[in-house]
């Protein structure tokens, strides 16, 4: 793709529906981003809440029914979200990256890694078989991979489940793309193999400027890895900004709940900060703010007003405690 | 109900109710007899729990960490007689746990109970929640009016925070955090003294897992409770021990009250479990990452298990196993088992 200025990814107005028999789901409503080259963006939140499908919409795997019904995706100013099938395989892989929970799963047990990597480097790149071996096993080195000119024809089942996420870090990284959709990368490891696998993802992708749009529930995770988080609830952005303004200045009550419900190491308490209630099932989703009903700062305008994104802090929050007309109304 | 395990009329706070004495348990993961003999090989044991030993006072909360495979749900397994232990023994008011299995031991399975990790597996779909939650007062014979059964129902509801209208409903109709709930209200119904909760909230997100961790919390003060917490996540160890054991590969490493643990940790694994955790205090943090995985257990390195891992391993850690002693340090008292730490090679406080 050609130069351009501007973000890598935008992301604007995204939403995903599932027509059903009882009526339509609406599972992302109005979801706007941007990532900058090299960048990471993290997106949190609880299960449900619509960050992997947001993730899928954007590298066109959203498994069908789910649909695209508003909103467009545009890699380096052009639009991916409308493209036909053929077009869309071109780029991901190629310009689109993907790493997901379960290494197991995205790899063939039937073939070599060597061969799967291989593949994917002859598929997007013009080189002879013989160069996409040797830039394979070069990728298998970076990972982290002992002896990859030996393991390159060994099959998944012979690697343990970190070594296997390593391999399918080398595989996203095949064609060099530019942005890395991770979909809870480290969820499925233990934590010893987890700080090996971010540590590598985030030398990788500095190295090379890759953008990662980083799905995980770990706040952990998060504050380690991430420049900017994007807070999700109930298919909607609550809070977007910087790392460290949203985990230590949160401007959204749910952001600062849930921020409240971690336990970590620095501060001892005797009771966790807790939300009381869950996230509204799809089909049960509040008129309003969605988090209103569990939110103890609600007041009149938030059970009927759904607010957007506004300025707050250094972040951007979607709550009306940060739109100066109701703050003067309830002063 | 005559031979209520209790030798002394009101036991002292603090005593240990629960001791586990080199205890073990092996599993035989053999192939079949004709592939040994056809292949020439000799049986395949996995020694899941090797040579444990800890003791819980009334009323504490002891902590079992570790990574996958390290045993720790196999301790928890063998703390409520699911597993018979290979060697070594678990006491339970004084009790050897092998007695749970009998008649006899019918009374002291009352005082102890187990919460699963996974509570849309550990209630069965079929049943209503009045069913699910009387059904230990049911089986162990408690109780057999059904008003009776129908009030306790309503207070156990009530104690997990629960309303008593949502005994009519399936399991279902609750989310994953009221499901736990209703696991806890259910293993609380014969007034248990000790509870093993097997992750218990590791499937749960944070809003609702601190839910479960504040309940938890409230009812071991209101009931006097004494935990067995299993956990991978530190952080959560952290926020509800007063002990905390780490396990690998079959055996205790490390073993100390939670905050000299955690403020001064001796083990070289721990000392590598700590740094490994991402934390929110860590933004932007660059990570010194510890080479190399767990082994394969059904093929343990020799000596100390973790030396091929570990920085300060020298030939004595490669050949003779270390076993748990104490140490004291500048933070407190600790019970680790790493020669590197007896020999004082280990510096850092």
């Amino acid at each position: 793709m050609t130069s351009h200025a501007g973000p890598l990814l935008e992301v604007r107005n995204l939403r995903i529906e599932f027509p059903t028999r009882r009526g339509t789901l609406v599972a992302v409503d109005d979801v706007s981003f941007s990532i900058a080259p090299g960048e990471v963006l993290g997106v949190v939140g609880e299960s449900g809440a619509g960050k992997s499908l947001t993730g899928a919409a954007i590298i066109g795997l959203l498994e069908p029914p789910g649909r695209i019904a508003a909103g467009e995706v545009k890699l380096a100013g052009l639009r991916i979200d409308n493209l036909p099938y053929d077009e869309m395989r071109k780029i991901r892989g190629r310009e689109i990256g993907a790493i997901f929970q379960d290494p197991l799963t995205s790899l063939n047990p039937l073939y070599t890694i060597g061969r799967q990597i291989v593949e994917t480097i002859t598929t997007h790149l013009n080189v002879s078989s013989g160069q996409a071996r040797r830039r394979a096993i070069e990728l298998l080195a970076a990972t982290g991979i002992p002896a990859p000119e030996r393991r390159i024809d060994h099959y998944p089942h012979q690697f343990s489940g970190g070594m296997r996420q390593r391999v399918v870090i080398a595989l996203a990284l095949a064609a060099e793309p530019k942005l890395v959709i991770a979909d809870e990368p480290t969820t499925a490891l233990d934590v010893s193999i987890q700080a090996q696998i971010i540590t590598l993802l985030k030398t990788l992708c500095r190295d090379k400027r890759t953008a990662i749009m980083l799905i995980t529930h770990d706040m952990g995770v998060i504050a380690e890895t991430a420049d900017r988080v994007a807070v999700m609830y109930a298919g909607r952005i609550a809070e977007i900004g910087p790392v460290a303004d949203v985990i230590h200045r949160p401007q959204h009550p749910y952001t600062v709940g849930l921020m409240g419900s971690i336990p970590t190491f620095g501060r001892e308490v005797e009771r966790l900060a807790q939300i009381d209630g869950s996230m509204p099932r799809l089909t049960e989703i509040p008129p309003g703010c969605a988090f209103h009903p569990r939110c103890d700062r609600a007041f009149g305008r938030c059970s009927r007003e759904r607010p957007d994104l506004m300025p707050a802090g250094a972040s951007q929050a979607a709550c009306w405690l940060h739109d100066a007309a109701s703050r003067r109304a309830a002063a | 109900m005559s031979a209520v395990p209790r030798p002394r009329a009101e036991p002292v706070a603090g005593e240990a109710i629960v001791r586990a004495e080199r205890l073990s348990k092996y599993f035989d993961v053999s192939p079949p007899w004709l592939n040994r003999v056809l292949e020439r090989k000799g049986r395949q044991i996995l020694r899941a729990v090797d040579g444990v030993s800890f003791d819980i006072a009334r009323g504490e909360t002891l902590s079992l960490v570790g990574e996958s495979g390290c045993g720790k749900s196999t301790v928890a397994r063998l703390l409520v007689g699911l597993y018979v232990p290979t060697a070594g023994r678990a006491e339970f008011f004084g009790h050897d746990l092998r007695e749970l299995n009998t008649p006899a031991g019918r009374p002291l399975r009352q005082k102890l109970q187990m919460i699963f990790q996974d509570p849309y597996a550990s209630l069965n779909p079929r049943w209503r929640v009045a069913d699910i939650i009387a059904e230990p007062l049911r089986a162990h014979g408690l109780m057999q009016d059904r008003q009776a059964i129908a009030a306790r129902v309503d207070e156990l509801l009530t104690l997990v925070r629960l309303s008593p209208a949502d005994k009519e409903k399936y399991p279902h109709q609750f989310s994953g955090g009221q499901r736990q709930r209703l696991s806890i209200a259910r293993a609380l119904a014969t007034h248990p003294e000790f509870l093993v909760c097997d992750e218990p909230t590791s499937a749960l997100d944070v809003s609702v897992q601190a839910q479960v961790l504040n309940l938890m919390k409230d009812l071991q003060r209101e009931l006097g409770l004494t935990y067995l917490f299993i956990s991978h996540n530190l952080a959560v160890v952290h926020h509800i021990s007063d002990r905390v054991g780490v396990m690998y590969l079959g055996k205790l490493v490390e073993l100390a009250p939670k905050r000299t643990l955690f403020a001064a940790p001796r083990h070289p694994y721990t000392r590598m479990l700590l740094d490994a955790i991402p934390d929110l205090e860590m933004t932007g943090r660059a990570r010194t990452p510890v080479a190399g995985e767990v082994p394969n257990p059904l093929n343990p390195p020799a000596g100390c298990t973790f030396h091929p891992r570990c920085p300060h391993a020298e030939a004595r850690c490669k050949s003779e196993v270390p076993v748990l002693r104490l140490v004291r340090h500048a933070a407190g008292e600790t019970q680790v088992a790493c020669h590197a730490v007896e020999e004082g090679r280990i510096d850092r406080g």
